[in-house]
């Protein structure tokens, strides 16, 4: 028997060459075969996993971006959300202010004429017992020019500028007012502090409790008849009967005031 | 047996890599060529041609060519890369990067002139085969980075200073 033995490279020229014979032959005929079909169907699952590898990742993709711009919605709605509430905070500030302010007018129609409308823009009720006005010279406001709130005198104006004015108030340690409680004749001081008092009635002068104290106007700067406030028990202090009031206005809740033209006292 | 695996898996990616939802360019990619670059580290020449045959006209099977210039183009491919990784002695990714660069320009250079001598109108010309050439090479770096990767990670270097840590 004889025994073909072939050098492994020279059967690879060999089956190259074969196959290029071969090529040549299928080159010359035409129609698909039996082994494309199974190309065909060994191929299809395949590619349909691609496919469903492909879409998952499409999707995933489509998602992120979705997700990116959801985000960016969301964000965009919250600073709106935020620019909304802050105008709704602000509106509605301006509407308390301008009810105060018609309620304002509305207590003395007799004032309002000759007054001027001005806006609490800043206040330091607990140290300096003072508040912040919008309105000064140009507006008509004059240094000492009473200022009222709805339910009573606040204060008088102690510094004025261009276009603000800043009030003494009341409470602060240096005010002070002629004063007089309704029913009582005696005229006394009303004087600031932690707790405002009228001072200089005489002894044993019978005061009632809750009853109001109104300005006399004899020290020039507040008219007369305003309200300072209500009288609280009342006691003796050496040859004086003083009674602690309490103040009418309350200056954390002003948001609008009356400045009054000043009584004549002071310099423009 | 693992350079079989290998082979199957690789022609099962190259069937799947033609699915309509992936990328366009990876059809282009070949790779059963990849197995024939590996195939180079263990057998000589002629055993790389043979691979490398039998790569090629797997490939113009599943590809519904003529089948026969895939196989020439591949065995001359697989030659070239083995000769050309024993004359320089490559290794690590320099081995993959420049086989499968290697493998795909030879294989489609090989492939067109085939044929062109057989006076056929191939499926696709130099810009089909320059796409294949790139997505090949691109997926021996993407090979060259995970076994660089891979033996980084079961490096014994690495295993001491993991025990070292833990002491």
């Amino acid at each position: 028997m004889v025994r073909l033995r072939l050098r492994p490279d020279l059967a690879l020229v060999l089956v190259c060459a074969g196959l290029y014979v071969g090529a040549a032959a299928q080159a010359r005929m035409a129609g698909g075969t039996a082994l494309s079909l199974a190309v065909t169907t060994i191929s299809t699952p395949l590619v349909a996993l691609g496919n469903l590898a492909g879409e998952t990742w499409e999707d995933l993709w489509q998602g992120r971006r979705d997700l990116r711009a959801t985000l960016a919605e969301l964000e965009r709605v919250r600073a709106e959300a935020g620019e909304l509430r802050r105008s709704n905070q602000l509106l509605s500030a301006e509407l308390a202010m301008l009810r105060q302010g018609s309620r304002l007018l509305a207590a003395y129609p007799a004032l309002a004429e000759h007054a001027t409308v001005a806006r609490v823009v800043a206040r330091d009720i607990v140290r300096a017992h003072t508040i912040l006005l919008d309105r000064g010279r140009a507006d008509g406001v004059r240094l000492d020019s009473p200022v009222l709130a709805e339910s009573g005198l606040l204060g008088r104006v102690e510094r004025v500028q261009e276009h603000a004015a800043r009030v003494q108030l009341l409470s602060h340690p240096a005010a002070a007012a002629a004063a007089r409680v309704v029913g009582v004749p005696p005229e006394g001081l009303l004087v600031g502090g932690d707790q405002p008092r009228l001072t200089g009635l005489p002894p044993y002068t019978q005061v009632a409790v809750d009853q109001p104290v109104v300005s006399t106007g004899s020290e020039g700067i507040y008219p007369a008849g305003l309200l300072f406030g209500t009288t609280l028990e009342s006691k003796l202090e050496g040859i004086f009967t003083i009674v602690p009031v309490r103040l009418a206005a309350q200056p954390a809740e002003v948001m609008v005031v009356l400045v009054l033209p000043p009584a004549g006292r002071s310099a423009p | 047996m693992k350079l079989a695996a290998a082979f199957v898996v690789a022609l099962l990616l190259q069937l799947g890599l033609t699915a309509s939802h992936l990328w366009w360019v990876l059809p282009a990619c070949q790779p059963l060529l990849l197995v024939v670059v590996a195939t180079a580290r263990r057998m000589g020449p002629t055993g790389v041609a043979w691979s490398g045959l039998a790569a090629g006209l797997i490939t113009d099977v599943i590809g519904e060519r003529i089948i026969g210039p895939g196989g020439i183009a591949g065995a001359i491919a697989g030659a070239v890369v083995a000769a050309v990784v024993r004359r320089f002695e490559m290794e690590g990714p320099l081995f993959w990067i420049v086989g499968s660069l290697l493998a795909a320009a030879c294989s489609e250079t090989a492939w067109i002139a085939a044929v062109a001598a057989l006076g056929v109108k191939p499926d696709h010309a130099w810009r089909g085969a320059l796409a294949t050439v790139a997505m090949t090479a691109a997926a021996g770096l993407v090979v060259a980075a995970v076994e660089r990767s891979w033996r980084a990670w079961q490096s014994p270097a690495r295993r001491r200073r993991r025990v070292l840590r833990r002491l």
